[in-house]
């Protein structure tokens, strides 16, 4: 008992002392903890939705994207014109412009990064930047024009490396990506400082982003943590040691929701999962019954996508029947008639392999080909780095063997499978994606061209590449709508992708320690590892409103000690830059 | 010739049986194992096995993260399954895993062991240089590295842990063929011509016989958790329900959260007490075979 009472004595003699003497130099730190890791920082490189968030922070772009409905609006540059015949667009730079290391962020900055993408062709620009050229017309102003219509822009979202450091370091496409990317000099509210393959990314304040418009960062340092267990990075955001979470297992969002100083997000930007179908247009060996629309119309049939937004989901995620191309879902999703939709109904899908021909001729459960020989067993390939990739797979196997399709599934961790993918060596598989704003990457991956590399379905169509082409070019906004409805129709009807649900991202984050937390898209979006990620800047320590404005570093001493002592994390605010968010997750 | 080394070999199995019998840990090791092999043997007479399909569970109408209250003697999981029908036919998996890859490693082991010793000279370090360098590579990072190369079904699971277990029993029967070879006997036998054949067929390898079978009842624990360590990794077969599989899913899918305690426990357990059960037998074997053991104890 007495030892117990020198024990608190002790605590609280230390818990006086301890915040005295950690004001004096106490940080603002915002913790974000997901569950994806980094494979790189170098933004010609990489592609994970972790690597994307980064680089959003990091790297300012040239035209921003509205939180609300991610309209261009000024970035780096504060205004453009566009020509008579709206193929060139002027932009002009804000006064000032500086990078991270002091050095100034001229136009010159921006259109060696346009032109050396475009002539090294750079994976994560290649698609905003194939037809355009960028002309220094003097520091403050680069003119860009386009060869062909473009309807993404002025829109120009690509991150801008600084040439200063680039350069040298770029001579060509392979130096290019095999560059690290960490000089830790950028344009964004925070810059890289450190980086730990499968631990952190530690990020510091910018005070050279234009965003903060001369005043001090409100937050010091952003850690960026990544855990291997999601259970663990749930429990750290309950016991305060994070200010944010993203990806978090469904299942624990009702005991998050519980908790009154934890805010539960279900963030809605496109994102969404399927189950894609090799198509066999080139590569790899897909079992032939797969080449038959019937069989694969019979495979989507199967298919109980309710089971799966009930079960795994408790009901967050929402339905889909085509694949969602961009990040506004109402807009892009065309609307599939209800005789068209493929609705769970094993007995009709059994009624389709009936007909067709495919019949179990030998009585052990699986059905074979026409000709009576190669039993329907189809390779399904499970990705064990996705949380939902195994039970889908128990799923889909329970599905296929009620209309007599066996299924071997195959475990690859993510990038074992993106060679199997390539290589075309699969029969069906699980996958995600998180589209970008405009529809044009995603709907460019089902062409052609991406054969053996983004055409994950294998799959192309005459009639879909033709309308490609066309809404790639089409300026009037409504007709371009169509014809994504049309193509995205179409890409329906050859029942080659699976879709399963639109997903949410799902992030939780703490109300006592950050506010200003923004969704992007408005009311339905995310709040961070969203398409520009505008939280960042926009982010204040709880309480510091009546400090914003001094400069003179008292309050924040008192408010960082307070912040010590209620939390773990700091905060920080960001800047809006745009950028986007693509990819597979 | 013949019917009396028979009757010299009954008599030592008699012999064997009864020194077993009399041993307490033995007993008890031998009954609760012989429970297990009992359920998984009758796997399908105790649970049906469609259970274990999702979409069966669901349409047949099965609760959700169940209790064992709410729903059979086990409650169900995130797919609505019963977690007793994943139990009853992963101790199938798991016991038929453990024993064929105590199989592989015991045979690797034996022929190493008993080559090495017996024929000594360079064919000897020849292979003792081999089991070393198997010997100092960590066991964990090797065995994951050759599940995923090999690709992940139970047929490669049971190489991945045989190929790389066996290096301790070579070691060991390798140490005791030696001693073995020095003996009178054998000298005898080969001054009246005996070839390497003979000598080990009929001499040396009933003198290890004992020490292979302890060696192979406490390797079929490694096994077991060495499959469950792989399988709960993510590196074992999607399509077989071994326990071990039972409890990577229980934990990526947040039974801990969640405290659904039954549908991680009862793996657990399993794989804890047929672990024990192995281990008693093998130690009442083990003192048997080599009686310093028992009398040291």
């Amino acid at each position: 008992m007495r030892r117990m009472a020198v024990f608190i004595l002790f605590a609280l003699f230390g818990a006086g002392i301890a915040p005295a003497a950690f004001a004096q130099d106490a940080e603002v730190v915002l913790r974000i903890g997901l569950t994806q890791d980094w494979e790189t920082l170098n933004p010609a490189a990489g592609f994970a939705v972790s690597e994307y968030e980064i680089w959003n922070v990091h790297y300012a772009t040239l035209t921003d994207k509205a939180a609300d409905d991610f309209a261009p609006i000024g970035g780096l540059a504060e205004s453009w014109v566009p020509s008579n015949d709206g193929l060139t667009y002027t932009y002009t730079l804000r006064d000032g412009l500086k990078w991270s290391d002091g050095e100034p962020l001229t136009a010159e900055d921006v259109a060696w990064n346009v032109n050396t993408s475009r002539d090294q062709e750079w994976d994560n620009m290649l698609s905003t930047v194939i037809n355009l050229d960028a002309k220094v017309i003097d520091d403050r102003t680069v003119e860009i024009t386009s060869s062909v219509p473009d309807p993404k822009l002025p829109n120009m979202d690509i991150y801008l490396v600084p040439k200063h450091i680039w350069e040298p370091i770029a001579t060509d496409y392979d130096s290019t990506v095999e560059y690290d990317g960490l000089d830790g000099v950028g344009s964004g509210p925070f810059v890289i400082s450190e980086f730990t393959k499968g631990q952190s990314v530690v990020m510091v304040a910018n005070p050279n982003y234009w965003g903060w418009e001369g005043e001090t960062p409100p937050i010091d340092r952003v850690i960026f943590q990544t855990f291997a267990n999601p259970d663990a990075m749930v429990a750290a955001l309950q016991q305060g040691e994070l200010d944010a979470i993203h990806g978090f297992p469904a299942g624990s969002a009702a005991t998050l929701e519980a908790d009154p100083n934890i805010e539960v997000v279900a963030g809605r930007q496109g994102g969404f999962d399927e189950i894609a179908i090799n198509g066999g247009a080139v590569v790899g060996q897909p079992h032939p019954a797969l080449l038959d629309l019937e069989v694969r119309r019979a495979i989507s049939f199967a298919v109980d996508k309710e089971a799966v937004i009930e079960d795994l989901w408790f009901g967050l995620a929402g339905p889909l029947e085509t694949m969602s191309p961009g990040a506004d879902e109402a807009k892009w999703i065309p609307e599939i008639p209800a005789d068209k939709a493929f609705t769970y109904d094993p007995d009709r899908a059994n009624q389709i392999l009936d007909d067709a021909g495919y019949l179990d001729t030998d009585g052990d459960g699986v059905r074979e080909m026409p000709d009576g020989t190669n039993p329907i067993v189809l390779r399904h390939a499970v990705n064990t780095d996705g949380d939902l990739a195994g039970p889908i797979g128990e799923l889909f196997t329970g599905w296929m063997q009620a209309i007599g399709i066996g299924v071997e599934l195959a475990s690859y961790d993510q990038d074992a499978l993106f060679g199997v993918i390539i290589e075309g060596d699969y029969d069906t598989f699980f996958w995600g994606w998180v589209p970008f704003v405009d529809p044009d990457p995603m709907l460019s991956y089902f062409t052609e061209a991406e054969l053996e590399s983004y055409n994950d379905a294998n799959w192309t169509d005459p009639r879909y590449e033709e309308l490609y082409l066309e809404q790639k070019v089409e300026l009037d906004p409504q007709r371009r709508i169509d014809i994504v409805h049309e193509m995205l129709t179409i890409f329906h009807d050859a029942a080659i992708y699976i879709p399963m649900y639109l997903g949410p991202d799902l992030q939780a984050y703490r109300t006592d320690t950050f506010e200003g937390w923004v969704r992007q898209p408005a009311e339905v979006g995310p709040v961070m590892f969203s398409n520009s990620s505008p939280s960042y800047r926009l982010l204040r320590p709880v309480g510091s409103e009546a400090a914003g404005d001094s400069n003179d570093g008292t309050n924040w001493v008192l408010i960082g000690g307070l912040v010590a002592i209620v939390v773990v994390g700091g905060a920080l605010a960001v800047a809006r830059r745009k950028s986007t968010a693509d990819d597979r997750e | 010739m013949t019917s009396l080394a028979m009757q010299r070999r009954r008599a030592t199995a008699g012999r064997v049986l009864g020194q077993f019998r009399s041993s307490k840990q033995g007993v008890i090791g031998f009954s609760v194992l012989l429970v297990f092999v009992v359920i998984a043997l009758a796997a399908p007479l105790l649970a049906d096995v469609r259970e274990l399909n999702p979409v069966y569970a669901r349409a047949s109408g099965n609760p959700q993260w169940a209790s064992p209250g709410e729903f059979g003697a086990l409650g169900t999981d995130h797919l609505r399954r019963s977690v007793w029908v994943q139990f009853v036919w992963g101790s199938r998996v798991s016991l038929f895993v453990g024993l064929a890859a105590t199989i592989l490693t015991i045979s690797i082991g034996s022929v190493v062991g008993i080559v090495s010793g017996f024929v000594g000279g360079r064919p000897d370090a020849f292979l003792m240089r081999i089991t070393e360098w198997f010997l100092v590579i960590p066991f964990l990072p090797l065995a994951i590295v050759l599940a995923s190369i090999l690709g992940r079904n139970v047929w490669n699971i049971i190489l991945v842990i045989g190929v790389t277990s066996w290096p301790s029993t070579a070691r060991l029967l390798r140490a005791q063929v030696l001693t073995v070879k020095q003996r009178l006997f054998v000298d005898r036998a080969r001054s009246l011509g005996a070839g390497n054949g003979h000598l080990v067929a009929r001499h040396i390898l009933p003198n290890v016989s004992g020490l292979i079978l302890a060696n192979a009842t406490l390797a079929v624990p490694i096994s077991i958790l060495t499959e469950t360590t792989l399988s709960f990794l993510g590196l074992g077969d999607p399509s077989s329900p071994s326990w071990g599989k039972t409890l990577e899913e229980a934990f990526v899918n947040g039974a801990m959260v969640r405290n659904a305690w039954w549908y991680f426990l009862p793996a657990g357990l399993g794989i804890l007490i047929v672990v024990l059960a192995f281990t008693l037998i093998g130690r009442t074997l083990e003192e048997i075979a080599d009686p310093r053991l028992g009398r040291s104890r």
